[in-house]
């Protein structure tokens, strides 16, 4: 761990590559929070491959994982045509992310999806849905400006907010207002004759018959006021202008902080700026995610376990660690039922994060999907399986399994008086079956406090 | 090697998990969970809404049999005079409701007569995200405004899990917060630990000075703590059968337990064909329902009474809309506007608040409103859970008065 908590504020020292040393040592346990904020946790052969290679190599690695991505997600595409509604698109997302050779794209399009958090209960058509993950996915590393453009005539987005009609005569505001509140600027840094003017810029776009229409009759041709600038202005000219503006950069680099180092504590606005700019400078999502991954700041003890893990990260990240499968259709109940209904985000400001993940009823929630998933019976079935996963790695005896397996799941970086006696669990139950004894064992890992944590 | 899950049971996850659950700074946690077991929190109070799906004919729940108009108008849906529970000279409950009377009598049901708003909806989806969102000049609006309770208490206090919604169907959007989640929960199953634990062992050592991990600590302290609450209270067998008095029936135990869990809703008619949207051959199935209600909330009041838990819970009903005065000859009732809404509870005054709505002065062929729904909702939230109606419902409503001094 980087201890230089002094130096946080400098962001020369923050955003600096982050380069091992004797007093700052590259381990596993750095190399598994890497994988929990670009991924979904490292399974074990991730987590060898990343100690051996270092961290620039890591995240190299995890920026562009090589050819076979495009593959993979044909033949996820090609599932998910046929599905029938947003709760099976639910499950085919989760399965992706379980087996993505590219976890920092999922990991991207879920943080799209809850900052576009478009609901798809009331859409008619599972395939707007469908296309509208899909476009998140395309973009979820690419440019934002491109991703905005895109979302800004996406059927799927504009149903959702109610924005599927504007007309000249009535200028429709549910879409301009959510893009200034929401999706760029944020509060503040805009009026409401911004958002009415913008609306008026909108004015002619439709989703007719669940598909985007443009009826020239209806665009308003006339000259808009726009935060500053005036112009007989279209949609597209309203993008181009709120990108323009400082604060949008500057919005979404405080969001992507929180989402990859911490929720924790708020940057201030020096700390940010340099990222600010570079995003500014050309709306390339994958060079700001770069800088952040790299960063000194990354790798500090002001970054380690200050986030809260989502239900998903919490449950993809158990089923990714043992190499297994489940039913994600059963999965994407239960995630739901933490509070993480995946296509289904309760409101335009997306999910929650940080500490409204846990409360006592999620808590015990989480307890017993993890039983759920461990136990062997209904609904999960024998699918994961503690002790073959760490056979498959050598780790031949119950008690080296057991040490494998407090590896995996924390890094051995637990309490000391914690890790004895769940380690004089498994010698004591080991005589009698040591694979049950060892599912207890990645069952008490994954309730511990620590693994709440990303 | 065999590996039989079945061993994965027997020898007690729980165990393990709660004693790895180590207390970092034992003299808090013991005083918290001492705490919890004294209920501390004792004063607490409840609220309970039962929504009824379909929009319920409130001419036909608490009938205006007096009135020559309700006859006149209702050529095979009358209830038959001698049949009603009488309430008074003008008014009565229906003669499925004999559970109702025995409330109302022992003074723990109030009646909110002439319930509505403005311009009422007649669509069942946009009228009942009036009543959910509570604002019926945004229903579009992403928030219920219990969600919003919730999300107040969980902003304000970092308060624990403060609503949840029993039953089958789908989370009404009432319940639809921005950041606090509410949970669904078919049975208290869905609030319990699986496994059964061993003792609790406290593992002394150092404390680790992390907030987050501190925080998470807590939590888990109290999510075990909570569990085993509820699984220590038993339920009460003497419910009748009906799927909402089982609902409420999970919720007289969730009370009992005393978890903090301040807001529950429950829900009636949405469930299967219909509800009380009954534009047909009404009445069979319309006093089927009102009996399910008024039993159902009979043996709800009765279990509470037994530890003298009434004086803590308010019961609220309400429905997305009334019905049309006049039968529309296929012995059914078209989507109306004004109805009234029942308060049940150890701290409600008893009686009828309002005047029954005119018979003579419709709209739509609708009794009228007289009181706007949010000024029960606001005295609900004011004068019952002690959370600013302002806040919630984002204007100020004159409170009723519904309540015991």
């Amino acid at each position: 761990m980087i201890e230089d908590k002094d130096r946080k504020a400098d962001p020369n020292w923050a955003w600096a590559v982050y380069e091992p040393d004797a007093r700052r040592p590259w381990t596993g346990t750095l190399a598994a929070h890497l994988y929990r904020r670009a991924g979904f946790g490292a399974n074990w052969q991730q987590l060898q491959q990343a100690v051996a290679e270092g961290p620039q190599a890591t995240v190299s690695h995890l920026l562009a994982p090589g050819s076979d991505v495009e593959a993979f997600d044909r033949t996820y595409d090609g599932y998910e045509g046929g599905v029938g509604s947003v709760n099976g698109l639910r499950a085919w997302w989760l399965r992706r992310m379980i087996e993505t050779p590219h976890p920092l794209q999922e990991k991207m399009t879920l943080f799209w999806h809850g900052h576009f958090a478009t609901n798809g209960a009331a859409l008619k058509q599972t395939r707007l849905m469908r296309e509208h993950l899909q476009l998140l996915r395309r973009h979820a590393l690419g440019s934002f400006a491109f991703l905005l453009q895109a979302l800004a005539r996406d059927p799927a987005l504009l149903l959702w907010l109610g924005a599927d009609a504007n007309r000249k005569a009535a200028p429709n505001e549910n879409f301009a207002r959510p893009l200034m509140e929401t999706f760029t600027l944020g509060p503040g840094h805009f009026s409401d004759d911004d958002v009415r003017e913008a609306a008026r810029a909108f004015a002619g776009w439709f989703v007719l018959r669940d598909r985007l229409r443009y009826l020239p009759r209806e665009h308003d041709a006339g000259t808009k006021h726009i935060l500053g600038q005036a112009g007989e202005f279209t949609g597209e000219d309203v993008i181009r202008i709120v990108l323009e503006q400082p604060a949008t950069p500057r919005t979404l680099v405080r969001k992507l902080y929180r989402w990859f180092i911490c929720e924790t504590d708020e940057p201030g606005e020096d700390l940010t700026a340099p990222l600010a700019e570079s995003l500014a400078a050309d709306y390339s999502i994958s060079a700001v995610v770069e800088t952040i991954l790299r960063s000194n700041l990354f790798f500090s003890s002001y970054a380690y376990r200050q986030r809260v893990k989502s239900p998903v990260e919490f449950a993809v990240g158990v089923i990714h660690a043992l190499e297994g499968m489940v039913s994600t259709t059963q999965l994407g109940r239960d995630v739901a039922g933490l509070g993480q209904d995946l296509g289904h985000p309760p409101t335009v400001k997306g999910w929650p994060d940080g500490r409204y993940w846990i409360d006592s009823i999620m808590l015990t929630r989480r307890h017993n999907l993890a039983w759920a998933l461990l136990q062997g019976g209904d609904p999960y079935g024998d699918k994961l399986d503690s002790w073959k996963v760490a056979q498959r790695h050598g780790y031949a005896d119950a008690e080296s399994a057991a040490q494998f397996l407090l590896e995996l799941f924390l890094q051995d970086d637990l309490d000391p008086d914690v890790r004895e006696m769940l380690r004089r669990n498994v010698r004591e139950d080991a005589h009698t079956d040591s694979a049950a004894a060892l599912d207890r064992l990645t069952y008490a890992a994954v309730t511990l406090p620590e693994y709440h944590l990303a | 090697m065999a590996h039989t899950r079945r061993d994965f049971l027997r020898a007690g996850v729980g165990g393990w998990a709660l004693m790895s659950l180590r207390v970092t700074t034992p003299n808090v946690f013991a005083n918290a969970v001492t705490a919890a077991g004294t209920r501390a929190r004792d004063r607490d109070t409840i609220l309970v809404v039962i929504q009824l799906s379909g929009g319920n004919d409130g001419l036909n729940t608490v009938v205006p049999y007096a009135d020559d108009e309700y006859g006149r108008n209702r050529t095979t849906l009358r209830l038959p005079t001698d049949h009603l529970h009488k309430i008074d000279t003008a008014l009565a409950f229906h003669p499925r409701m004999e559970a109702f009377v025995r409330l109302y009598h022992e003074g723990h049901l109030s009646v909110v007569q002439g319930v509505g708003y403005a311009r009422p909806d007649q669509s069942h989806e946009r009228a009942m995200r009036i009543w959910h969102t509570a604002d019926p000049q945004r229903p579009e609006r992403q928030t219920g405004w219990l969600g919003r309770v919730a999300d107040h208490v969980r902003r304000e206090v970092d308060g624990d899990t403060s609503a949840v919604f029993v039953g089958p169907i789908a989370r009404p959007f009432a319940l639809n917060a921005e950041r606090a989640i509410v949970p669904c929960v078919r049975a208290v199953e869905d609030l319990t630990q699986r496994d059964s634990p061993r003792e609790m062992s406290e593992v002394g050592g150092a404390g680790v000075n992390d907030a987050l991990l501190e925080f998470v600590r807590r939590r888990m302290v109290t999510a075990r703590a909570k569990s085993e609450r509820i699984k220590a209270v038993t339920a009460w067998d003497d419910y009748p059968s009906f799927e909402l008095a089982g609902d409420l029936r999970t919720i007289a135990r969730i009370i009992r337990a005393d978890v903090g869990i301040r807001v529950f809703f429950a829900e009636l008619g949405g469930g299967g064909i219909g509800g009380f949207d009954n534009h047909a051959n009404q009445l069979g199935n319309h006093g089927a329902l009102l009996h399910q209600l008024a039993e159902s909330l009979a043996a709800f009041v009765r279990d509470l009474e037994r530890d003298n838990l009434l004086d803590r819970v308010l019961v609220m009903t309400f429905s997305e809309f009334g019905r049309t005065l006049k039968e529309n000859g296929r012995r059914g009732t078209d989507h109306g506007a004004a109805a009234p809404m029942f308060l049940v509870g150890g701290n409600v005054r008893g009686g009828l608040v309002g005047p029954h709505p005119s018979l003579t002065d419709l709209e739509n062929g609708s009794p009228k409103f007289h009181t706007d729904f949010r000024r029960v909702y606001a005295t609900v939230l004011d004068k019952w859970l002690g959370c600013d109606s302002q806040a919630i419902l984002g204007q100020q409503f004159e409170t009723l008065d519904f309540f015991n001094a």
